[in-house]
Protein backbone atom coordinates (compact mmCIF):
# COMPACT_ATOMS: atom_id res chain seq x y z
CA UNK A 1 0.00 0.00 0.00
CA UNK A 2 1.32 3.56 -0.95
CA UNK A 3 -0.15 6.12 1.24
CA UNK A 4 -1.75 8.99 -0.66
CA UNK A 5 -1.52 12.72 1.45
CA UNK A 6 -3.75 12.30 3.43
CA UNK A 7 -2.66 9.09 5.10
CA UNK A 8 0.89 10.79 5.18
CA UNK A 9 -0.56 13.51 6.84
CA UNK A 10 -2.38 11.14 9.82
CA UNK A 11 1.41 9.27 9.99
CA UNK A 12 2.60 12.38 10.48
CA UNK A 13 0.51 13.58 12.87
CA UNK A 14 0.83 10.37 14.71
CA UNK A 15 4.34 10.77 15.41
CA UNK A 16 4.18 14.42 16.36
CA UNK A 17 1.52 13.59 18.92
CA UNK A 18 4.12 10.82 19.76
CA UNK A 19 7.28 12.31 19.62
CA UNK A 20 5.64 15.36 21.73
CA UNK A 21 4.65 12.67 24.50
CA UNK A 22 8.00 11.65 24.98
CA UNK A 23 9.79 15.23 24.65
CA UNK A 24 9.10 15.64 28.34
CA UNK A 25 10.61 12.73 29.69
CA UNK A 26 12.66 10.80 27.71
CA UNK A 27 16.34 12.14 26.68
CA UNK A 28 15.84 13.88 23.24
CA UNK A 29 18.86 10.91 21.60
CA UNK A 30 16.51 8.34 23.17
CA UNK A 31 12.98 10.32 22.18
CA UNK A 32 14.66 10.32 18.27
CA UNK A 33 15.37 6.86 18.02
CA UNK A 34 11.83 5.78 19.71
CA UNK A 35 9.95 8.12 17.16
CA UNK A 36 11.93 6.40 14.42
CA UNK A 37 11.59 2.96 15.41
CA UNK A 38 7.72 3.36 15.81
CA UNK A 39 7.76 5.61 12.22
CA UNK A 40 9.38 1.75 10.55
CA UNK A 41 6.70 0.19 12.35
CA UNK A 42 4.40 1.64 10.36
CA UNK A 43 6.02 2.11 7.26
CA UNK A 44 6.57 -1.76 7.66
CA UNK A 45 2.52 -2.50 8.36
CA UNK A 46 1.74 -0.21 5.55
CA UNK A 47 4.07 -2.05 3.22
CA UNK A 48 2.34 -5.25 4.17
CA UNK A 49 -1.22 -4.21 4.16
CA UNK A 50 -1.54 -5.17 0.72
CA UNK A 51 -3.74 -2.69 -1.34
CA UNK A 52 -6.78 -2.67 0.62
CA UNK A 53 -9.64 -1.02 -0.79
CA UNK A 54 -9.68 1.93 2.10
CA UNK A 55 -6.49 3.04 2.41
CA UNK A 56 -7.21 5.40 5.26
CA UNK A 57 -9.36 2.76 7.22
CA UNK A 58 -6.35 0.15 6.40
CA UNK A 59 -4.04 2.72 8.05
CA UNK A 60 -6.58 3.54 10.99
CA UNK A 61 -6.00 -0.53 12.00
CA UNK A 62 -2.27 -0.05 11.58
CA UNK A 63 -2.27 2.51 14.64
CA UNK A 64 -4.97 1.44 16.61
CA UNK A 65 -3.23 -1.89 16.58
CA UNK A 66 0.04 -0.49 17.62
CA UNK A 67 -2.15 1.81 20.61
CA UNK A 68 -2.53 5.46 20.69
CA UNK A 69 0.75 7.48 20.65
CA UNK A 70 0.34 9.17 24.00
CA UNK A 71 0.01 5.64 25.29
CA UNK A 72 2.67 4.12 23.68
CA UNK A 73 4.80 6.87 25.16
CA UNK A 74 3.43 5.79 28.76
CA UNK A 75 5.11 2.52 27.72
CA UNK A 76 8.65 4.17 27.50
CA UNK A 77 8.07 6.40 30.91
CA UNK A 78 7.51 2.96 32.67
CA UNK A 79 9.97 0.65 30.98
CA UNK A 80 12.73 3.18 30.80
CA UNK A 81 12.29 6.17 32.56
CA UNK A 82 10.36 5.48 36.01
CA UNK A 83 12.74 1.64 35.67
CA UNK A 84 16.18 3.65 35.46
CA UNK A 85 14.37 6.24 38.59
CA UNK A 86 13.57 3.43 40.48
CA UNK A 87 16.42 1.40 39.93
CA UNK A 88 19.58 3.55 39.58
CA UNK A 89 18.30 6.55 41.58
CA UNK A 90 19.98 8.97 39.49
CA UNK A 91 18.44 12.21 39.30
CA UNK A 92 17.67 12.97 35.78
CA UNK A 93 15.28 10.23 35.37
CA UNK A 94 13.88 11.01 39.33
CA UNK A 95 13.12 14.19 38.31
CA UNK A 96 11.78 13.05 34.67
CA UNK A 97 9.87 10.88 35.91
CA UNK A 98 8.13 13.31 39.07
CA UNK A 99 7.76 15.80 36.21
CA UNK A 100 5.21 13.18 34.11
CA UNK A 101 3.77 11.94 37.14
CA UNK A 102 2.92 15.50 38.66
CA UNK A 103 0.77 15.76 35.35
CA UNK A 104 -1.26 12.75 36.13
CA UNK A 105 -3.88 13.84 38.36
CA UNK A 106 -4.70 16.37 41.58
CA UNK A 107 -3.04 14.15 44.12
CA UNK A 108 0.25 12.99 42.13
CA UNK A 109 0.57 16.90 41.52
CA UNK A 110 0.79 17.81 45.53
CA UNK A 111 2.62 14.97 45.92
CA UNK A 112 5.52 15.71 43.04
CA UNK A 113 5.15 19.32 44.28
CA UNK A 114 6.33 18.45 47.68
CA UNK A 115 9.29 16.32 46.91
CA UNK A 116 10.20 19.30 44.63
CA UNK A 117 9.90 21.65 47.17
CA UNK A 118 11.42 19.13 49.73
CA UNK A 119 14.74 19.22 47.27
CA UNK A 120 14.87 22.63 46.85
CA UNK A 121 14.90 23.20 50.69
CA UNK A 122 17.49 20.73 51.15
CA UNK A 123 19.54 22.69 48.24
CA UNK A 124 19.08 26.24 50.03
CA UNK A 125 19.68 24.55 53.41
CA UNK A 126 23.50 23.03 51.32
CA UNK A 127 24.05 27.00 49.73
CA UNK A 128 23.55 28.64 53.94
CA UNK A 129 25.88 26.15 54.91
CA UNK A 130 28.62 27.44 51.74
CA UNK A 131 27.32 30.78 51.50
CA UNK A 132 28.19 31.80 55.57
CA UNK A 133 31.99 31.54 55.39
CA UNK A 134 31.81 33.68 52.14
CA UNK A 135 29.40 36.30 54.19
CA UNK A 136 29.58 36.09 57.45
CA UNK A 137 27.06 39.13 57.83
CA UNK A 138 25.00 38.25 55.50
CA UNK A 139 23.89 34.73 55.91
CA UNK A 140 22.50 32.37 59.14
CA UNK A 141 19.04 32.51 61.18
CA UNK A 142 17.55 35.85 60.81
CA UNK A 143 16.15 36.90 64.98
CA UNK A 144 13.76 39.38 65.23
CA UNK A 145 12.82 40.28 69.41
CA UNK A 146 14.40 36.66 69.65
CA UNK A 147 12.23 34.87 67.74
CA UNK A 148 13.38 33.24 64.31
CA UNK A 149 11.98 34.47 61.38
CA UNK A 150 13.91 33.39 58.08
CA UNK A 151 17.09 31.26 57.64
CA UNK A 152 18.85 32.67 54.39
CA UNK A 153 21.02 35.18 53.12
CA UNK A 154 19.99 39.17 52.71
CA UNK A 155 21.54 41.41 50.65
CA UNK A 156 22.11 44.11 51.69
CA UNK A 157 22.47 43.13 55.43
CA UNK A 158 19.26 44.90 57.03
CA UNK A 159 20.00 48.15 59.10
CA UNK A 160 19.54 47.79 62.90
CA UNK A 161 16.83 49.78 62.93
CA UNK A 162 14.73 47.35 61.51
CA UNK A 163 14.95 44.89 64.93
CA UNK A 164 16.72 42.12 62.56
CA UNK A 165 19.89 40.04 64.30
CA UNK A 166 21.82 37.27 62.80
CA UNK A 167 22.26 34.12 65.50
CA UNK A 168 23.83 31.04 65.29
CA UNK A 169 27.25 32.67 64.24
CA UNK A 170 29.44 29.88 62.56
CA UNK A 171 27.88 27.17 64.34
CA UNK A 172 24.71 27.33 61.27
CA UNK A 173 27.63 25.58 58.71
CA UNK A 174 27.20 22.17 60.17
CA UNK A 175 23.51 22.80 61.28
CA UNK A 176 22.78 23.37 58.02
CA UNK A 177 25.12 20.87 56.15
CA UNK A 178 23.64 18.41 58.23
CA UNK A 179 19.91 19.77 57.37
CA UNK A 180 20.53 20.19 54.00
CA UNK A 181 22.01 16.62 53.61
CA UNK A 182 19.52 14.58 55.67
CA UNK A 183 16.25 16.61 53.64
CA UNK A 184 17.96 15.56 50.61
CA UNK A 185 18.67 11.98 50.90
CA UNK A 186 15.41 11.98 52.39
CA UNK A 187 13.04 13.47 49.79
CA UNK A 188 15.19 11.09 47.17
CA UNK A 189 14.63 8.01 49.29
CA UNK A 190 10.88 9.33 49.14
CA UNK A 191 10.91 9.98 45.64
CA UNK A 192 12.51 6.57 44.68
CA UNK A 193 9.65 4.80 46.96
CA UNK A 194 6.72 6.96 44.93
CA UNK A 195 7.80 5.79 42.04
CA UNK A 196 8.28 2.44 42.32
CA UNK A 197 4.93 2.47 43.69
CA UNK A 198 3.24 3.94 40.92
CA UNK A 199 5.30 2.04 38.64
CA UNK A 200 4.54 -1.15 40.16
CA UNK A 201 0.60 0.29 39.71
CA UNK A 202 1.10 0.94 36.31
CA UNK A 203 2.87 -2.37 35.64
CA UNK A 204 -0.75 -3.88 36.98
CA UNK A 205 -3.04 -1.91 35.03
CA UNK A 206 -0.54 -0.35 32.38
CA UNK A 207 -0.58 0.41 28.73
CA UNK A 208 -0.18 -3.20 27.41
CA UNK A 209 -3.82 -3.59 28.26
CA UNK A 210 -4.53 -0.91 25.98
CA UNK A 211 -6.56 -1.56 22.34
CA UNK B 1 -10.61 -10.92 38.36
CA UNK B 2 -9.17 -13.67 35.75
CA UNK B 3 -8.60 -11.45 33.22
CA UNK B 4 -6.54 -9.41 36.16
CA UNK B 5 -4.66 -12.91 36.47
CA UNK B 6 -4.21 -13.59 32.98
CA UNK B 7 -2.76 -10.06 32.40
CA UNK B 8 -0.21 -10.37 34.88
CA UNK B 9 1.00 -13.81 33.29
CA UNK B 10 1.04 -12.35 30.16
CA UNK B 11 3.35 -9.49 31.54
CA UNK B 12 5.23 -11.80 33.20
CA UNK B 13 6.41 -13.94 30.34
CA UNK B 14 6.31 -11.32 27.64
CA UNK B 15 10.13 -10.47 27.92
CA UNK B 16 11.35 -13.92 28.12
CA UNK B 17 8.63 -14.30 24.69
CA UNK B 18 10.73 -11.84 22.89
CA UNK B 19 14.74 -13.11 24.33
CA UNK B 20 13.22 -16.36 22.49
CA UNK B 21 12.12 -14.91 19.39
CA UNK B 22 15.24 -12.82 19.02
CA UNK B 23 17.14 -16.27 19.95
CA UNK B 24 17.81 -17.69 16.48
CA UNK B 25 18.96 -14.81 15.11
CA UNK B 26 18.67 -10.72 14.47
CA UNK B 27 15.06 -9.82 14.23
CA UNK B 28 13.10 -6.00 13.46
CA UNK B 29 10.67 -5.23 15.35
CA UNK B 30 7.50 -5.57 13.34
CA UNK B 31 8.79 -9.21 12.70
CA UNK B 32 9.35 -9.51 16.65
CA UNK B 33 5.60 -8.74 17.27
CA UNK B 34 4.21 -10.79 13.99
CA UNK B 35 6.42 -14.03 15.66
CA UNK B 36 4.49 -13.74 19.09
CA UNK B 37 1.32 -13.10 17.71
CA UNK B 38 1.84 -16.47 15.73
CA UNK B 39 2.48 -18.44 18.65
CA UNK B 40 1.50 -16.50 21.30
CA UNK B 41 -1.42 -13.98 22.94
CA UNK B 42 1.09 -11.68 24.76
CA UNK B 43 1.00 -9.10 22.42
CA UNK B 44 -2.34 -6.70 23.41
CA UNK B 45 -0.71 -3.49 22.18
CA UNK B 46 2.17 -3.87 19.05
CA UNK B 47 3.55 -0.13 20.61
CA UNK B 48 4.09 -1.65 23.95
CA UNK B 49 7.09 -3.94 22.71
CA UNK B 50 9.29 -1.07 21.39
CA UNK B 51 9.78 -0.22 24.62
CA UNK B 52 10.65 -3.36 25.86
CA UNK B 53 13.05 -3.96 23.37
CA UNK B 54 14.47 -0.38 24.08
CA UNK B 55 14.80 -1.46 27.72
CA UNK B 56 16.15 -4.84 27.04
CA UNK B 57 18.78 -3.25 24.81
CA UNK B 58 19.48 -0.75 27.71
CA UNK B 59 20.43 -3.52 30.15
CA UNK B 60 22.51 -5.03 27.59
CA UNK B 61 20.28 -8.13 26.73
CA UNK B 62 19.54 -6.93 23.04
CA UNK B 63 22.20 -5.40 20.58
CA UNK B 64 20.09 -3.11 18.24
CA UNK B 65 21.58 -1.73 14.89
CA UNK B 66 19.64 0.05 12.46
CA UNK B 67 20.18 -1.45 8.69
CA UNK B 68 19.22 0.69 5.99
CA UNK B 69 19.65 -1.23 3.18
CA UNK B 70 17.37 -4.42 3.65
CA UNK B 71 13.77 -2.70 2.79
CA UNK B 72 12.44 0.71 1.55
CA UNK B 73 12.74 2.38 4.73
CA UNK B 74 15.30 1.19 7.75
CA UNK B 75 15.03 -1.41 10.10
CA UNK B 76 16.18 -1.68 13.37
CA UNK B 77 17.50 -5.21 14.28
CA UNK B 78 17.66 -6.57 17.38
CA UNK B 79 20.00 -9.51 18.24
CA UNK B 80 20.72 -11.58 21.56
CA UNK B 81 23.71 -10.91 23.33
CA UNK B 82 25.69 -13.50 25.68
CA UNK B 83 24.43 -12.03 28.83
CA UNK B 84 20.79 -11.88 27.20
CA UNK B 85 21.62 -15.41 26.16
CA UNK B 86 22.22 -16.75 29.67
CA UNK B 87 19.29 -14.35 31.16
CA UNK B 88 16.88 -16.26 28.49
CA UNK B 89 18.47 -19.65 29.68
CA UNK B 90 18.08 -19.03 33.16
CA UNK B 91 14.22 -17.83 32.59
CA UNK B 92 14.07 -21.29 30.47
CA UNK B 93 15.12 -23.25 33.63
CA UNK B 94 13.00 -21.17 36.04
CA UNK B 95 10.22 -21.27 33.84
CA UNK B 96 9.90 -25.08 33.12
CA UNK B 97 10.44 -25.85 36.68
CA UNK B 98 7.85 -23.73 37.99
CA UNK B 99 5.09 -25.31 35.34
CA UNK B 100 6.46 -28.41 36.18
CA UNK B 101 5.38 -27.65 39.50
CA UNK B 102 2.41 -26.42 38.95
CA UNK B 103 1.03 -29.50 36.90
CA UNK B 104 2.53 -31.75 39.50
CA UNK B 105 -0.29 -29.59 41.80
CA UNK B 106 -2.90 -29.81 39.40
CA UNK B 107 -2.64 -33.71 38.80
CA UNK B 108 -2.69 -34.16 42.57
CA UNK B 109 -5.77 -31.55 42.63
CA UNK B 110 -7.41 -34.51 39.41
CA UNK B 111 -7.54 -31.91 37.18
CA UNK B 112 -6.29 -32.51 33.90
CA UNK B 113 -2.86 -31.10 32.63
Amino acid sequence: MTLSESGESRVRGYLYVFERSLRSFLAPKVAADAVREVESHIREAVAQAGDPPDELDALERILMRLGAPMKVAQAYSLELVMDEAETTGRLGPVFRSLFQMAATGVTAFFGAFGLFAGYMIGLASLAIAILKPIFPDNVGIWMHDGIPVSAGALFPAPPAARGLTLAGGYAVIPLFLGLGLVLLLVTHSLARQWIGRIRARRQRKGPVSIR
Amino acid sequence: MLENWTEQLRRGTLEMAVLLTVAPGPRYGLEIIRHLEEFTDLVLSEGTVYPLLTRLARDGFLTAEWIEDKAPHPRKYYRLTPSGRARLNNMCREFQAFTGKIARLMQAAGRDV
